[in-house]
């Protein structure tokens, strides 16, 4: 099914390009536009012959589905390693004989059998667009693409299995995995941005695919450093499975602590010190990003209006070249801040199923007074990520002296927390009502809210359907101001849902194990 | 407070077109220690879950010394607690944290009688949950539940995991919780765990309740089942007094006896008795000698 997604996105961006790009002067701009842009650089990676519809294929696809390729590959590796082990099953395998090593083995040629089957349809897909005469991508630039496009997939599937064998738990092994996924972008960003660190895309995953350059200037041997960390990776997981005793971990777990820690022993206390890792991790990344992104946007916001008709829209608007990249840039805290909300809601939904609430709620503790915590505790967090993300942006800014407002910034950083509170509203009503498909709808709606601010703009989509998404309902702000009356409409409608959830939940059976 | 301590009405529950649970009249009085028996499946894990509020029944209803289970949750809880059978703790708490996070939301512990638990249990409070065993989990839902002295104690096979000598401290435990006059339902398969601990035995098949009654009322059930082997051919054994599922297989003899030995003793001396087992029949064994079928086809929600 990815593979068909990937091939989809290439088709829709080549020949989306095809047709709204089609005379040489609009091409030209589009190249004068983003080609030298440091800021879109940083983000997505820099366009190379952005003036073809090969090199803007390239461009638009190979960062955005590297990084979705790798995010899919790092929960399937954990999932099918380390879940299946938490869950029990490998118990089952083990004593049929099988050794831990040769599982393990296994696990892995199924994985990369799944990433082989993702890059051939992605392939033939790209091969079957590139036939068309506005496209034109041979065969053999279609492979090579559809290989760099995937190349993500293949690493951090060997990266994943590695996490999951020396962690503790399933959650453990996708938290380490995902460190290194975001420390490989943000070191590729700094690499884009134009700073003279061009050298550190050699020492990350994304760099590499990045410097295969496909439809482009192909560079063949980046597949080397691929390659060999596929490898190297793979061959340190059949080790370590091979050595480490079943449902044990090698990163540090103390079974035995010698003290009573002082914790505030209550739910509410619970639930923040049980998810404290996740959102210590998720507020590390939002600073890391917001001073990234606050630091890169002046030069920019410089070239965004470095374009004659674009600066005039923004003189107009009022609105410095900063605060145009940033309104743009912002949209990735959005999609981070939506993370933290599903984080949120499937902490609460493996609460309820892994049967722990179970022992508060046989207790004098009801299903409202825990519903009602969680709900507060998953608005504040969302809050506070967004203020967080704000000043953080606003600190990068300051530094490199572009002229933005703190208080612009913070209400741009709580601007972008909304979508993410329309998405936790609709995971508590979801969690209420299907406890059991709680990830598979916060993550379609995630994805369709993403889909839609991705191919909406360029396809002239009906305006419904471009009002069911909360991203699109967001204000790109501080390129524009931020929009309060869509802001209250979605967060009532957040609280609609997540209300009805609390009624609903309350009258629903328990599940359990 | 006159209301007794579990009072059930036409309690009900279906899961879909599976019937759990049927109609259940039944009632605990203040004090009293009533056994739920039956096998797998009979409904005994759905009745405990929604006596607890956390399942809604399909119909009738369900009262805590007086509180309905589900509008006033809350107060039915505050004079009851509950032992699973299988204990799903957040493992990387300790167990002295957790303990502590268990008492706290019931509110009042008796940290005395914790203590002694924590002893008679044989538990490292220092332990994070992660690192003990079944067994050693079971032990803390247990200090959890008894160590709060609720008027009511709800035990869901409570001993599953446990070795003997932890069995025997756990009987200790339910008989001083009875000195006490507190009320303990307790489901169970283990006919001789009920027998030691009961006051009331009700059993329950196939989501009914099929006999409620005290020990004595019950005598009928406990059986004793013999195994024997002959050199010579099996005599007729089928007339013999207390004697009854006879399953004859060349040489061998499988049967249940009720009563006395004796009438049974008499007709097989000198016949050659090679071997002789006796041993305490499995309930499957009981359920089908006196009910005619098990319940083994009935729903599987109690495993879930």
């Amino acid at each position: 099914m990815w593979g068909v997604v990937f091939g989809l996105y290439v088709a829709i961006q080549a020949l989306t390009y095809a047709t709204s790009y089609k005379t040489l002067a609009s091409r030209h701009l589009l190249v004068q536009e983003f080609g030298r842009n440091v800021g879109i650089s940083a983000l997505v990676g820099p366009a190379i012959r952005i003036g073809t519809v090969p090199g803007f294929t390239a461009w638009k696809c190979l960062t955005v589905l590297a990084i979705i390729g790798a995010v899919w590959a790092i929960l399937t590796s954990t999932k099918l390693t380390r879940g299946e082990e938490d869950a029990g099953r490998w118990e089952l395998l083990l004593i049929g004989g099988v050794t831990r090593k040769s599982a393990a083995q296994q696990a892995m040629l199924g994985l990369m059998a799944g990433a082989t089957v993702l890059f051939v349809l992605t392939a033939v897909i790209t091969a079957a667009v590139g036939h068309s005469s506005e496209v034109r991508i041979d065969a053999g630039g279609a492979v090579f693409f559809a290989l760099a496009v995937t190349s993500g997939v293949f690493m951090f599937l060997a990266i994943g299995s590695f996490c999951g064998e020396i962690a503790t738990s399933r959650r453990q092994g996708a938290g380490v995995a995902s460190a290194l996924l975001g420390t490989s972008y943000a070191l590729r960003m700094v690499a884009d941005s134009g700073t003279g660190l061009a050298w550190l895309r050699w020492a990350t995953p994304l760099g590499w695919v990045e410097e295969l350059r496909p439809l482009t200037r192909p560079q063949p041997w980046a597949l080397v450093p691929i390659a060999a960390s596929v490898i190297l990776f793979s061959l340190a997981t059949f080790v370590v499975a091979g050595r480490r005793d079943l449902g044990a971990g090698t990163l540090s777990d103390r079974s035995s602590i010698g003290t009573i820690r002082r914790l505030p022993m209550t739910p509410f206390g619970l639930a923040i010190y049980t998810s404290r890792t996740t959102l210590i991790a998720w507020a590390v990344s939002i600073v890391a990003y917001g001073l990234l992104l606050g630091s890169i946007a002046k030069s920019g916001g410089k070239i965004i209006t470095s374009s004659q008709s674009l600066r005039q829209v923004f003189v107009r608007l009022g609105v410095s070249g900063a605060e145009a990249y940033l309104g743009v840039a912002l949209l990735i805290m959005a999609v981070a801040l939506s993370f933290v909300a599903i984080n949120q809601v499937s902490a609460a939904e493996r609460e309820e199923s892994s049967g722990q609430l179970e022992n508060l709620l046989v207790r004098p503790y009801s299903r409202y007074t825990w519903m009602v915590e969680r709900i507060s505790l998953g608005a504040s967090v969302l809050a506070l990520g967004g203020v967080l993300a704000g000043v953080a942006t606003w600190i990068g800014a300051a530094s490199d002296g572009a002229h933005v407002d703190l208080a612009t910034l913070v209400d741009a950083g709580i601007n972008v927390a909304v979508p993410a509170l329309v998405l936790f509203g609709a995971g508590i009503l979801a969690l209420a009502v299907i406890p059991r498909f709680v990830s598979t709808v916060t993550y379609a709606l995630l994805a369709w809210f993403s889909l839609i601010e991705i191919v909406g703009g360029a396809v002239n989509l009906n305006h419904w359907i471009l009002d069911l998404s909360a991203f699109h309902q967001m204000a790109a702000s501080p390129a524009s101001p931020v929009n309060w009356t869509a802001n209250v409409a979605m967060i009532i409608v957040a609280m609609a849902a997540a209300s009805l959830g609390v009624v609903i939940f309350q009258r629903r059976d328990l599940k359990g194990e | 407070m006159t209301s007794p301590a579990i009072a059930t009405f036409d309690l009900t529950k279906n899961y879909g077109s599976t019937r759990a649970l049927i109609g259940l009249d039944l009632q605990v009085g203040e004090g009293e220690v009533l056994g739920c028996l039956g096998p797998n499946g009979a409904g005994k894990t759905t009745l405990i879950r929604l006596l607890l509020g956390l399942l809604i029944p399909t119909r009738g209803r369900a009262e805590i010394f007086g509180s309905d289970v589900q509008r006033d949750t809350v107060a039915s809880h505050q004079r009851l607690a509950y032992v699973p059978g299988e204990a799903n703790l957040w493992p990387s708490l300790s167990v002295a944290e957790t303990l502590r996070l268990l008492g706290q939301v019931y509110g009042d512990v008796d940290l005395k009688y914790q203590s002694k638990l924590i002893e008679r249990f044989d538990l490292d409070v220092n332990k994070r949950v992660r690192a003990l065993s079944r067994g050693n989990r079971q032990k803390v839902i247990l200090v959890a539940a008894l160590m709060t002295r609720a008027d009511l104690l709800i035990l869901d096979e409570p001993t599953s995991g446990l070795d003997p000598l932890m069995e025997r401290a756990f009987r200790l435990c339910v008989h001083e919780a009875k000195d006490r006059g507190q009320s303990v339902l307790l489901s169970s398969h283990i006919l001789s765990e009920v027998e030691a601990l009961c006051d009331r035995i009700a059993i329950l098949r196939e989501g009914s309740l099929v006999e409620i009654g005290t020990m004595t009322e019950m005598r009928h059930l406990s059986a004793v089942s013999v195994d024997m082997t002959f050199e010579r051919d099996v005599p007729d054994l089928a007339g013999v007094d207390g004697v009854s599922s006879l399953e004859v297989q060349g040489h061998t003899v499988r049967c249940l006896v009720r009563g006395p030995m004796e009438p049974l003793l008499s007709a097989i001396a000198n016949c050659g008795v090679r071997e002789l087992l006796s041993r305490e029949p499995s309930l499957e064994e009981l359920f089908l000698a006196h009910y005619g079928s098990t319940a083994s086809d009935a729903s599987d929600h109690d495993d879930e």
